[in-house]
């Protein structure tokens, strides 16, 4: 067989047959037949074929083609194209599997024995493909059940990835739809407890309704005495001894939260040198407020990991950088409960009679 | 062999719209004539919306849309470049239009921009330069442009990525900082992996995607136990706990280190039951012992063969790697009980940071290769829990010759 066409540079590309160029004619279509991988114009291919078998217009070929065996190219290069159609007719032949064989030298003799075929039916002279052809033939007809069997393992298997990969994606959407309705929820569930409460501030009912809030540590603090007056600990001591200066530091401190960056020069610093915290207000274990004692020994915050250490330290945290910076947040779902309260624990702090901390 | 067939051509340049967006009374909202723009000051609601019309045209003006970088649950990622300057790179998230919220922006986005807005100024935080809506209402997120790919690339890339436990060292400091930052400003993550975790060109590595981030909860509020890729899904979670903590993160952290030792996933579970049985089988099984509290969680079961909490010297047969010290870490983050797991604070007081060998300078950390991108896609597929047999069989058997070689 004549070796397939040599591939042309892209803009000269011309059928050799009518000897259009690409260059003149830039919506010419090329096709080739795969008895033979010579191109020619689509033109010419109609001419030429539509009236039924002829041969090959190829000087030097003898091909006997058919207009329907004609199609366009998928890479630029019909030697590519051939060589693709042959590893494809052959892999599907081969299909075998690793666990297929006794042992991993068995599985990569049968590779090599694979790529051998492949390669003479690619490169090999036409005496040589004749007997790789004759090869593949009788280990079709041999291995035909196996053949069967690994094809449609093969079509099981790319059919589980492909439910599989469908059922991650649904999970992934899943995850941003709970999320969505987590935040639906939250928002929802705060108005309601607002407007409980303005009804009990109506009725001129104060209950102990979560959450608490404001209005209740006030009333607490003007009726003086009903609520236990907290005995001193050095948590309460600790949020008392802040003096005016220290909460003027701890705002700036919300303020400058965009960080310079840090020198890159001396000993590994784990934090990247942007460890502000031990400058901060200590913060001492087991501060404790109405909200967190009302969960603090169920079991859903226990087992669940929930951190009411992280709560007071947001509590607190909040309301010092809320006078100055997230007013937005203040509005936003979710974050606001524990700002309010906290700018009330602080404030309470002042007077170690209302506090309501233990 | 010959070039891939697959072009991808990058998509039409975000063109200065000719037609502008109108506002709800069919005036044109922006690109006016100085003397059109007085008499619309005359209507009387009118120069509010217009002017933020026109600051939005303005932001997104100032962007040229190129190629698409990559597509995620619920948006799709463009390169863009600054109109005035070509040189400077950007990328542009655009939200996909959600059926469910057809009016008003979806929500994953505000989650997006709040919480990036909120951790700005972290270097391992990826950076949000500007918000704009496009025409139909798209919302846009302008984010830092990261360059390099992202960790699960490099993890994955084990033909032509090496790595060892001076640089694992130096991309695990980078993350736990991300996440203490995270954490330290009470926002919690929720989607932490190998593929969220982007790289910019100095090497940096970058936290990103915060379609699922959070403010720490008040008490009392129930957050949804269906966050987290399952095979970087705590225990806690996977049992339906509804109120917790950072620690959920810390566990993520916990399996990106192992993933970066082992180069393959360290839990890959195919369903949720199979990922709380991988848990016991290789960290141990959750019971009253060893978590007070958790067979009072809803979802909890544990398959019957109760497996002791593994002891370091298991981990050290695995991830000796990283050292003593170091799986003395990766052990603190496995904890199964959220409340004594490490904290990403403790994390970065462990004395591991500060054992030989030293973090790799971010500079010279290994990089994606320029076969990445071929990767890139291949990854696409088994990083939603498919392992593809090359992975498995790893180098040990002869592949089949690349048909470009024989030729
Ligand atoms: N800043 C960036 N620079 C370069 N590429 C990016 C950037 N952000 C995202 N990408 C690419 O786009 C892809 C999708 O982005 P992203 O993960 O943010 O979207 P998502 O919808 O939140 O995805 P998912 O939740 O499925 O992970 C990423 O995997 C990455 O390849
Ligand atoms: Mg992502
Ligand atoms: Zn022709
Ligand atoms: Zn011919």
């Amino acid at each position: 067989m004549a070796r397939p066409l040599d591939p042309l540079g892209f803009e000269d590309e011309m059928c050799p047959v009518c000897k259009s160029r690409k260059y003149l004619n830039p919506d010419i279509v090329f096709v080739f037949n795969p008895e033979c991988y010579h191109s020619m114009c689509l033109n010419c291919a109609n001419r030429l074929f539509n009236d039924g078998p002829n041969q090959c217009p190829h000087a030097g070929c003898n091909k006997t083609l058919r207009r329907k065996g004609f199609r366009s190219a998928f890479f630029g290069d019909l030697s590519v194209e051939r060589e693709v159609d042959i590893r494809r007719r052959v892999a599907a032949v081969f299909n075998q599997k690793e666990d297929d064989f006794e042992t991993l030298q068995d599985y990569n003799n049968y590779l090599q024995m694979v790529e051998d075929l492949a390669f003479e039916l690619v490169n090999g002279s036409d005496e040589k493909r004749r007997q790789a052809e004759a090869q593949l033939a009788a280990w079709e007809a041999e291995h035909r059940q196996d053949i069967e069997r690994n094809k449609k393992a093969g079509r099981e298997a790319d059919e589980m990835s492909r439910k599989r990969l469908a059922a991650e994606r649904d999970a992934a959407r899943q995850r941003r739809i709970e999320a969505i309705k987590e935040a639906e929820e939250e928002k929802r569930e705060r108005v309601r407890s607002r407007e409980m409460e303005l009804d009990n501030l109506a009725k001129g009912i104060t209950t102990a309704a979560e959450p608490a809030t404001k209005v209740q540590l006030k009333r607490r603090g003007q009726r003086g005495g009903i609520t236990e007056p907290a005995a001193p600990n050095p948590a309460a001591a600790a949020v008392a001894g802040m003096g005016a200066s220290e909460v003027e530091r701890l705002s700036i401190r919300g303020l400058k939260e965009k960080p310079k960056a840090p020198a890159p020069q001396g000993p590994y610093d784990p934090f990247g040198g942007m460890d502000f915290a031990p400058s901060r207000y200590k913060l001492h274990v087991g501060l404790a407020h109405p909200l967190m004692e009302k969960y603090r020994l169920d079991r859903q915050h226990v087992a669940g990991g929930y951190s009411f250490d992280d709560f007071a330290a947001r509590a607190l945290y909040e309301a010092f950088a809320g006078l100055g910076v997230f007013v937005e947040d203040e509005k936003e779902v979710g974050n606001g409960n524990g700002l309010s309260q906290a700018g009330e624990m602080v404030a309470a702090a002042d007077d170690p009679d209302r506090m309501d901390l233990d | 062999m010959a070039n891939s067939p697959l072009v991808a051509r990058p998509t039409d340049a975000l063109q200065p719209s000719k037609s502008l967006p109108t506002s709800s009374g069919g005036t044109p909202s922006g690109g006016l004539p100085r003397s059109a723009r007085g008499q619309r000051i005359a209507a009387e609601a009118r120069p509010a919306m217009d002017l933020m019309e026109q600051m939005n045209e303005d932001e997104k003006n100032k962007y040229i849309k190129g190629k698409k970088l990559g597509e995620g649950t619920y948006a799709n990622v463009y390169l863009g470049h600054s109109r005035v300057d070509a040189s400077v790179k950007v990328a542009i998230k655009k939200i996909k239009v959600q059926k469910e919220y057809q009016d008003g922006i979806a929500p994953d986005a505000i989650r997006e921009m709040k919480y990036l807005q909120k951790l700005r100024g972290h270097a391992n935080i990826i950076i949000l330069h500007s918000v704009f809506s496009s025409k139909d209402q798209n919302l846009n997120l302008v984010l830092e442009y990261l360059p390099l790919g992202d960790l699960e690339m490099l993890i994955r890339d084990v033909d032509h990525v090496r790595y060892g436990a001076a640089d694992i060292k130096a991309w695990m400091g980078m993350l736990t900082r991300a996440v203490w930052w995270c954490h330290d400003n009470y926002v919690l993550h929720r989607d932490i992996k190998p593929n969220n975790l982007l790289i910019a060109a100095d090497g940096e590595v970058k936290l990103a995607d915060f379609g699922l981030a959070r403010s720490f909860a008040d008490p009392g509020v129930r957050m949804t136990a269906n966050v987290i890729t399952r095979w970087y899904r705590p225990p806690e979670l996977l049992f339906g706990a509804r109120h917790y903590s950072g620690a959920v993160d810390v566990w993520s952290v916990g399996l990106v280190f192992a993933e970066l030792i082992i180069r393959n996933p360290y839990l890959p579970g195919n369903s949720e039951v199979e990922q709380i049985a991988l848990i016991c089988r290789e960290i141990g099984t959750p019971t009253e012992e060893n978590w007070p509290g958790v067979t009072q969680l809803k979802e909890y079961t544990v398959p019957s063969d109760v497996v002791p909490v593994a002891g370091k010297e298991k981990y050290m047969g695995r991830f000796g790697a990283v050292g003593s010290d170091g799986v003395d870490l990766l052990a603190k983050t496995l904890i199964l009980d959220p409340r004594r797991r490490i904290t990403a604070r403790e994390m970065l007081e462990h004395r591991w940071w500060k054992a030989d060998p030293k973090p790799t300078p971010k500079h010279d950390l290994p990089k994606k290769t320029a076969g990445a991108e071929e990767k890139a896609a291949a990854d696409l597929k088994r990083r939603n829990g498919m392992v593809e047999d090359d992975d498995v069989r790893g180098s040990k058997v002869a592949r089949k010759l690349d048909f470009g070689a024989a030729r």
